[in-house]
């Protein structure tokens, strides 16, 4: 990551300098290629100096247990990485104690209903965190359409794809299950559909036309 | 070295807001000789400063007004009490240097002809006010043509037969097309339509001393790192300041035009950074705050000879609020897309932009090509896909194999849509918040409608894997705000004249999206920039006349 933060800063500034804007757009290619593809974005965490959160500062730990619980459940790890790898619950944690804080408390009043909901379920003798398996599946489908739920959801996916400085999406492992490439610099073709893309062709009595 | 005034000093102009307008009237006035003052209420961002942070920018207010220090309410019908949102504002709108212009997606349609005279060629409409513009395509052709070349603006010209007419080609070609416009071409072109490269704000070729785009894939929300996109910030301001004559004031919140007894305009009244009141000296002010916070400015500014709030004789300040009702369709296909890279939209269509009475409802638009950040997209999933577990996370590996084909669409002038003043609601500097009452007019719903079928035949004819039609549900805020002070001839049911001169203060003018008198079909960017254009030539001219 430190060799990463460089490049983009040099990227950057070389583009800020509207002199050398004509020797940016000659030589971006190269310039890109200096930086890493996969830390291009991590590099943003190095230039703000905040190293992402790797411990639970907000939720206690039994909170924290059961969040980690769930996230991995709505994407679960296996042959990818899932939430749990990604440091999803360190991005909840850390989006409840700042810029969500406001979230907090129905946040914590959700959890709560939603481990009494569990320990009344029949033959409950754990927290949601050690319970087995099915017994976590089987309870999330009951409560999936309730706001608590909901928010977790939407905190596990912001967490899983936002930047790795907020805590989550470790490694780059949301970015890389979705398919993105980290990169602050592309050329076509992008994609499978504009490889062979033989150019525009003007419709009968058009005449298209440039400067 | 970049101009300083003194508040005590009495500039020439004052422009209220950076933005797609306010850069070009600065630019203009400035190098027509005028002093200028451009104040800001946002804060002046360096291009290494915007990050590729799609939550700061999609979820935490990065640059956009924020809902915990700017606040709004809302409601349906003016009958209703109006409420604060949960986590969000109804209108919304960039806070920095280059206002909405640095946020925006850069899409960049001229309006066409039909547009400034729909009110004699369809109207009247039940329960809309669907009128023609003072002024002709004709009249505007020259700035739509200046914005192209001054500010920059890439595409094909004669490319659609539906076009307008031009008296010059775009200054640069059309950016790279991608499997989005690919895909929709190949879709249209079954269906005998007329997709085209689209016209877009974004360099792609180095241009007036600015580099191509970088192919990032993030505009929409996001400022331009790399400076490609023809944002105020990187095009007019510097070249306004470049004159000696204009002063960007960033972090300073105009919040009260100042009068005297005259019924002149003396400046306006603002906070700066730190809340601290100032007050700052002009012979004449124009407010580009945009569509929301220029009648916001003017209703609060009311005076004892002007109760009703500044140049609102007409009672028409905040009202015919409209946005840019659409809908559309997400699709899937068989190998990867890539949407994530590249600039976001390459190809569009105009066949069905008229309003066509067959169709039994007043309405027209475009399509165009696109896609949404990872983050976004992420939130929902189409019906019957789990959400969460193994199949959400199947779902989610299918993000690069997916694109938009998205509506955008007219939305009519209704007199109870509006902006006004909620009479309890302050924002975090004590100054009163806006009100927002909106509710679609049916046609507006019955085109949005019609345009999800559209859209759905074009991805079919495409090749989709997959389409999930968009919901068309009812608008409850928007990011075109359009229409709150038109302009017209006649000053009773108008509230600015045809060189955007109020009628009610004859030394304060208005122009941004607020001047439009109908919609468009969505991207508005391009005609309120070659009002400006227009604007500010007019009132330079005033100036120089002494007629202001």
């Amino acid at each position: 990551m430190e060799h990463a933060s460089p490049s983009r800063r040099q990227f950057l500034t070389a583009v800020g300098n509207l002199a050398s804007a004509s020797w940016v757009a000659l030589n971006w290619p190269s310039i890109a290629a200096a930086a890493p593809a996969e830390h291009a974005h991590a590099g943003h965490a190095m230039a703000d100096g905040a190293a992402p959160p790797t411990s639970f500062t907000t939720l206690n730990p039994l909170e924290a247990a059961d969040v980690d619980a769930i996230a991995d459940l709505i994407v679960p790890g296996g042959a990818k990485p899932g939430a749990r790898a990604a440091g999803v619950p360190y991005f909840i944690d850390n989006a409840l104690g700042s810029f969500f804080k406001d979230q907090l408390t129905a946040f914590r009043q959700g959890l709560a209903e939603f481990q009494a909901g569990f320990a009344r379920q029949a033959g409950v003798s754990t927290p949601f965190a050690k319970a087995a398996p099915d017994q976590q599946t089987a309870y999330l489908g009951q409560v999936e359409k309730t706001p608590f739920f909901q928010a977790v959801r939407r905190l596990t996916v912001l967490g899983l794809l936002a930047l790795p400085k907020y805590g989550g999406n470790r490694d780059n492992i949301g970015w890389t299950l979705i398919g993105v490439e980290d990169n602050h610099y592309w050329e076509p073709p992008f994609g499978y559909y504009d490889k062979d893309y033989p150019g525009f062709q003007p419709y009968p009595g058009t005449k298209p036309y440039t400067a | 070295m970049a101009k300083t005034y003194k508040t005590s000093e009495t500039v020439d102009f004052i422009v209220v807001g950076s933005g797609a307008s306010g850069g070009i009237m600065a630019r203009e006035l400035a190098q027509a000789g005028h002093s200028v003052i451009v104040m800001e209420q946002g804060p002046r961002m360096g291009a290494h400063e915007f990050e590729h942070d799609e939550l700061k920018y999609r979820n935490l207010s990065g640059i956009t007004n924020n809902p915990a220090v700017s606040p709004q309410t809302f409601r349906k019908d003016p009958s209703e009490t109006a409420k604060r949102m949960s986590g969000r504002n109804p209108l919304t709108y960039a806070r920095v240097v280059g206002g909405s212009s640095a946020h925006f997606n850069a899409n960049f349609w001229r309006l066409h002809e039909i547009d400034f005279i729909e009110g004699s060629k369809w109207g009247p409409i039940e329960g809309a006010s669907l009128v023609d513009w003072p002024i002709t395509y004709a009249e505007l052709e020259p700035y739509y043509t200046k914005v192209e070349w001054e500010v920059g603006v890439s595409g094909l010209a004669g490319a659609s037969p539906f076009d307008p007419w031009r008296s010059k080609p775009y200054p640069m070609p059309p950016l790279p097309v991608k499997s989005s416009g690919v895909l929709f071409e190949r879709g249209a072109r079954k269906l005998g339509l007329h997709p085209f490269p689209s016209p877009m704000a974004i360099n792609s070729v180095m241009y007036r001393g600015r580099p191509p785009c970088a192919q990032c894939g993030l505009c929409g929300g996001f400022a331009c790192e790399v400076m490609a996109k023809s944002s105020s910030v990187w095009t007019m301001i510097p070249e306004a300041e470049a004159t000696g004559r204009c002063e960007v004031r960033s972090d300073s919140y105009v919040f009260r035009i100042g009068m005297n007894k005259a019924g002149r305009a003396t400046g306006v009244h603002y906070f700066d950074k730190n809340k601290v009141e100032h007050f700052q000296n002009a012979k004449a002010v124009v407010v580009c705050a945009n569509g929301s916070e220029t009648p916001k400015l003017l209703l609060n500014s009311a005076t004892n000879a002007q109760p009703e709030g500044l140049a609102n004789s007409s009672g028409k300040v905040g009202r015919y609020l409209m946005f840019n009702k659409g809908g559309g369709a997400m699709a899937r296909f068989e190998n990867p897309l890539n949407e994530y890279k590249g600039a976001n939209v390459t190809r569009i269509l105009h066949d069905f932009y008229d309003s066509d009475p067959k169709r039994g409802f007043y309405g027209g638009g475009g399509f165009d090509a696109r896609s949404g950040g990872p983050l976004t997209w992420g939130q929902s999933v189409p019906k019957g896909t789990p959400s969460w577990g193994p199949g959400f996370k199947e779902y989610l590996e299918s993000y690069t194999y997916w694109m938009n084909c998205s509506g955008h669409g007219t939305s009519l002038a209704q007199e109870t849509n509006r902006v006004d003043i909620d009479p309890e609601l302050k924002d975090a500097w004590g100054v009163p918040a806006m009100r927002v009452t909106y509710k679609d007019h049916p046609d507006d719903i019955k085109h949005a409608k019609w345009q999800v079928e559209r859209a759905v035949e074009i991805m079919d004819a495409a090749g989709a894997k997959q389409i999930v039609p968009g919901e068309v549900g009812e608008a409850s805020g928007g990011v075109h705000l359009l229409g709150t002070c038109r302009m017209g001839n006649d000053p009773a049911t108008s509230v600015i004249d045809k060189y955007h001169r109020t009628h009610d203060v004859k030394n304060l003018f208005l122009c941004d999206g607020s001047s439009m008198v109908t919609s468009g079909r969505g991207q508005p960017t391009l005609t309120i920039e070659a009002l400006a254009f227009r604007a500010a030539e007019h009132i330079s001219r005033f100036a120089k006349a002494n007629a202001i």
